[in-house]
């Protein structure tokens, strides 16, 4: 496959060239199974420099938390990430694998549907009806090639998973091996194999996990951005990266756009402005960093293909009506009064925009 | 250059310190030990050798005038000034004190609370995290210093550490001025010190490590201006007193400056060191934490601990350590036993890093006088167990127990009573009133006491007033009826000298509030100062104190409450509230004490019922109080409604007034049948407007009638109206519905101005 016309290239991939950097300069011993040792990674995810290579920081927000993530990887316990949904679980749980393993593929994805042997195994069928079972007719999921190569796993939206499937991963974390009676064998886990989960705390309660499940996990809640100027951030280096990927004839968004939206979604999502000065309703939605980011990429790709190129007030009025309004009725009014009440009143800075949202609400 | 004493530069409360200084002490056996601290507190060096004296302590020193100042100098078991003196009392070693003495810190001129020179220093401190990239020099601190692993690698980093602070601060920080004072007379100390004979090589100086530079050139001879300097300093009378210190106080969290942060943390430190296992810590601290958990009810497993322990030794590493540091521990046990967040071990991470520990001294040592009446009196009176810093609660019964052996234990709690009450006066926070419910209000007392080392500051503060807790209550309380604004802040003292058993002082307030009496005209203040003599008079005896000498001046303050009353009651609803309370006292303050003239507040009582000029409500309620008297007779009140209902009496004044007289003795009301028919008469003959006016006075007057009482009174109308009771009831109790409830709310906004 080619690999310029891939969707969304695996993060080894992207940044190849930083981890080659990486390993060739590391200076710390490696644990086994690893590529480079832990403060490479560390520096790998939160930045700066190996050699004379920068490195860009991937994950920006508490340096604290990815050094228990990376320090509990070490010690070959499973690492459970929770947090809100765009609080960058499964972007940090992918760069941890890349830079460890080189390799942040192993990944099942988990769903109501998830069953038991997409954890352990299962088989051909074709095959195994007509040789019987035999190693060439066993399907290997993720987590067992993992194990067999002592690797990282991922396993997302854990919290989604069936409680067969969640208990399952009990067994495999806590025996570190599958057995195959089919095969009168076992595979055992080599060293540095461990699993990165993920869970999301708006999942409460659809399957709640069992307290044997947690405590085979370390558990890092990763927090929403701590301010304005870190959510800006994070949202800038994104888009920026995605509108590399994406091919979108318009320009990076300036820095006031991006102050707009992350000012609005923090006012939206903590229910009072940024100075505190005034309550305003919150919407139903999560008004995830994630998702400003998207919201920037769609108005990118309205302006690139409709417009002149220049992300404008309408492209991104269009977007904020579609991030915001979620559930018709309560979302409309909680916009409706955040728009009278709070933007109308912020001056010429935001008039373009208040007209914009104000047209399309009409 | 040959001989030089050692300068071991120290940090303050640092457990590597405590422990390698004590190892270096135990190998060059110096005949002399120099500890930087005020130098007068020599005598404090005996009593912290005191094999029973338990950390944290710390040496108080204060002002003898006022404004007391105050200057504290915590130790705790891992201070490495405390072990050196421990080190030296062992060991038969001299040791001193080599700092300014505190008469001299506590005369030095102190900007106010604004430490903004202190910014430098900040700069250093906030230029060396950003440089670590960890959460503050603390941790920097504990992964160089105190796990430096090895005494020589500990020592010279210390100095380094102090050199550089210096060179980066020098000259700008606040109080370099007082900094190079106190290193010139410390200067001085070394060398009295060499000039008493003690070789210089026979010497061990310890001091924090910013001071080593500053102390190095010892040996040359003042300058001139030093010489005039330390000469002119300014000094002040002094005192000084070794008290037990806590954990708590030790924390900076409390807010008080020389400490740490996690006491109870670097307690486990210095054991692990002292048990030759730096990684002990780990476990101890983890082990902790889990154990609180389990005890306030959230399982945690020992796999879990274990897993945690090697979280923290990962996180260690990844900075380049060997041993956890305070932050790795914290940051495992979040993420290992809290499942990720801080609020669910934030008790326990409190418990363990912070502690409860408090110290102790053996009896007798080093206390103010009144130190001693206190822990003399806490003996009498068998208060010992309740010294802790626990709360416990302690229920009081005043009365005289007469199966009681002697007159000391019959009178035991009332003792008790008098000394709580004492200390509360003197502003001690150790024992706390509890709220009293009004039925054993004279005889029984609900106590919480709890033992603060702030407590034993606040006594120790008080020996300004005395020597004795009595004396210096007595002080305070006349200080308080001098100063005191009005006269029931005076009347507060007399309270209070007599809930403390204490006559004199009470006779003392009592002529200055004679004094004051002449001038005050407000009438609320003195039915208020009536009713807490009258008070005290009524429940003296069981406090035995001779209430007699207030009779007279009550007898006065009283007559006057009465002369002003119906002048009172020319006011608006809005203050008619606060004048019907004071009538209301001076009514119970007149009914308590038959010595005091009834007639002049009869009379007064009957000039505010019958003179149509003064507040209607208020008017009603002096009838109601001249009814409870059996003053006023059926006739006359049927008369006075006819008079006060009469057709063309505005509404808000007619309802006013039944709302004035429905206040007091409802019974008797409800049961007078032709009350009823006059109101009943009186609302007849109002238009509509008239009516709705009405309304909203009668409203509020049945408001609070219970809904019993509303059923007699329906009854009542029934009767009047030939109807069924119970119909009548019915239509009075039911809740409103809407409509009405609406209606009601157009009645509030109804407009009185008119």
């Amino acid at each position: 496959m080619e690999q310029n016309n891939v969707q969304r290239l695996p993060a080894e991939q992207l940044f190849q060239k930083e981890i080659d950097a990486l390993i060739a300069a590391e200076k710390d011993p490696v644990p086994t199974g690893w590529r480079m040792s832990p403060r490479s990674v560390r520096t790998y995810i939160c930045g700066g420099t190996a050699g004379k290579t920068k490195i860009t920081p991937k994950y920006i927000g508490q340096e604290r938390l990815v050094e228990i993530a990376i320090a509990t990887l070490v010690t070959d316990r499973a690492l459970l990430l929770i947090g809100e949904p765009g609080t960058a679980k499964s972007w940090l749980s992918e760069h941890l694998c890349a830079a460890i393993n080189g390799d942040s593929t192993k990944v099942v994805q988990g769903t109501a549907g998830t069953t038991e042997e997409q954890i352990r195994y299962s088989w051909n069928y074709a095959m195994l009806i007509a040789q019987g079972p035999s190693p060439a007719a066993m399907l290997k999921t993720p987590v067992m090639t993992a194990m067999e190569t002592g690797t990282i796993a991922r396993v997302e939206e854990i919290s989604r998973c069936a409680s067969e499937v969640q208990d399952a991963l009990i067994s495999v974390l806590s025996e570190k091996r599958i057995s195959v009676p089919e095969l009168g064998m076992e595979v055992p886990a080599r060293k540095g194999f461990s699993v990165i989960a993920t869970a999301n705390t708006r999942d409460k309660g659809v399957n709640e996990m069992s307290a044997a499940l947690k405590r085979r996990f370390n558990i890092v809640v990763l927090p929403t951005p701590a301010d304005l100027e870190a959510e800006m951030e994070i949202v800038r280096t994104r888009v920026e990266q995605q509108a590399g990927n994406l091919d979108l004839n318009a320009a990076i968004p300036d820095q006031e756009v991006v102050e707009k939206v992350c000012t609005i979604f923090r006012e939206l999502r903590n229910g009072e402005t940024l100075d505190r000065s005034q309550k305003v309703k919150s919407a139903s939605g999560v008004l995830s960093t994630a998702e400003a980011i998207s919201l920037l990429c769609n108005s990118m790709a309205l302006a690139g293909s409709f417009g002149s190129g220049a992300v404008t007030d309408y492209d991104l009025a269009a977007g904020l009506q579609g991030a915001v309004v979620k559930e018709e009725e309560k979302d409309v009014l909680a916009w409706k009064e955040y728009l009278e009440n709070v933007m109308k009143k912020r001056g010429s800075r935001w008039l373009g925009l208040y007209e914009a949202c104000r047209e399309l609400n009409r | 250059m040959s001989k030089e004493p050692f300068f071991y530069g120290i940090r303050h409360l640092s457990p590597a310190g405590a422990f390698y200084l004590r190892e270096f002490l135990e190998e060059r056996r110096p005949k002399l030990v120099l500890v930087e601290g005020p130098c007068d507190l020599g005598d404090e060096l005996v009593h912290m050798q005191n094999p029973k004296a338990r950390p944290p302590m710390a040496v108080l020193a204060y002002t003898m005038a006022v404004p007391v100042r105050t200057i504290l100098y915590p130790f705790a078991v891992y201070s490495p000034e405390y072990q050196a003196v421990l080190w030296c009392g062992e060991n038969k070693v001299p040791c001193r004190f080599m700092d300014l003495p505190t008469e001299v810190f506590l005369a030095l001129p102190r900007e106010a609370e604004a430490p903004e020179g202190e910014e430098d220093r900040l700069d250093v401190y906030r230029a060396l995290d950003a440089r670590t990239g960890e959460d503050g020099h603390e941790t920097f601190w504990e992964r160089t210093m105190e796990q430096a692993g090895t005494a020589q690698g500990y020592h010279a980093g210390a100095n380094l550490f102090g050199e550089n602070l210096r060179e980066l601060t020098r000259e700008r920080e606040r109080d370099w001025a007082e900094i190079q004072l106190r290193e010139a007379w410390m200067r001085r100390q070394i060398r009295t010190a060499v000039e008493e004979g003690v070789a210089p090589d026979d010497m061990v100086v310890v001091t924090g490590s910013y001071h080593v530079e500053g102390l190095k050139n010892w040996s040359q001879p003042p300058s001139r201006e030093e010489e005039e300097a330390l000469k002119a300093l300014p000094r002040t009378e002094a005192s000084h007193t070794l008290m037990p210190y806590s954990d708590y106080r030790l924390s900076s969290r409390s807010g008080y400056g020389a400490g740490n942060r996690a006491p109870a943390y670097y307690a486990l430190v210095w054991e692990a060191f002292l048990r030759g296992q730096p990684m002990g810590t780990a476990y101890s601290y983890l082990s902790r934490i889990a154990a609180y958990l389990r005890e306030s009810g959230t399982p945690v497993s020992s796999a879990g601990v274990i897993e945690a322990v090697r979280l923290a030794l990962e996180l260690a590493r990844m900075r380049g350590g060997k041993i956890p540091a305070l932050r790795d521990l914290r940051d495992a046990a979040v993420t290992c036993l809290g499942e990720g967040s801080l609020a669910a071990v934030s008790l326990a991470v409190a418990d363990t890093e912070i502690g409860t520990g408090i110290g102790s001294l053996p009896e007798g040592m080093s206390r103010t006088s009144i130190q001693e009446d206190f822990y003399r009196q806490m003996r009498e009176l068998k208060l010992e167990k309740y010294r802790d810093v626990s709360a416990q609660d302690l229920s009081l019964d005043l009365r005289e127990k007469r199966s009681a052996a002697s007159e000391k234990s019959a009178f035991l709690d009332l003792n008790r009573s008098f000394f709580l009450h004492r200390l509360r006066v003197l502003g001690v926070s150790f024992a706390q009133t509890q709220a009293r419910c009004q039925d054993n209000a004279t005889w029984a007392e609900q106590w919480v006491l709890r033992w603060t080392p702030e407590a034993e500051i606040e006594l120790v503060e008080s020996a300004l007033k005395g020597d004795t807790i009595l004396q210096a209550c007595g002080v305070q309380m006349k200080e308080q009826a001098r100063e005191a604004e009005n006269m029931a802040g005076i009347a507060q003292v007399i309270e209070d000298a007599f809930f403390c058993g204490m006559a004199a002082a009470a006779v003392y307030a009592t002529e200055e509030l004679a004094r004051r009496a002449v001038d005050t005209v407000s009438l609320e203040e003195l039915a208020r100062t009536a009713e807490k003599l009258s008070v005290v008079i009524r429940y003296g005896s069981i406090r035995r104190v001779d209430a007699a000498p207030l009779l007279p001046i009550l007898d006065r303050i009283y007559y006057r409450a009465c002369l002003l009353l119906p002048g009172a009651c020319v006011c608006d609803d809005a203050a008619s509230g606060s004048v019907s309370a004071t009538l209301q006292q001076l009514n119970s303050v007149a009914l308590a004490h038959d010595t005091l003239d009834q007639e002049s507040l009869v009379s007064a009582l009957w000039q505010v019922a019958g003179r149509d000029d003064l507040n209607t409500k208020l008017s009603g309620f002096a009838a109601a109080v001249l009814m409870e008297r059996g003053l006023m007779g059926t006739e006359q009140l049927k008369l006075e409604v006819r008079r006060r209902l009469s057709p063309g009496t505005p509404a808000d004044l007619g309802a006013g007034w039944f709302e004035g007289l429905a206040m007091k003795n409802r019974y008797a009301l409800i049961a007078r049948l032709s009350l009823w028919e006059s109101l009943d008469n009186y609302l007849e003959t109002l238009d509509d407007e008239e009516f709705k006016r009405a309304l909203v006075f009668l409203r509020r007057a049945f408001a609070d009638f219970t809904a019993r009482e509303r059923d007699e009174i329906a009854e009542n109308l029934g009767e009047l109206w030939n109807l069924n009771g119970q119909q009548v009831s019915e239509a009075v109790n039911v809740a409103l519905d809407t409509q009405e409830a609406g209606m009601v709310e157009n009645l509030e906004d109804f407009d009185f101005d008119f």
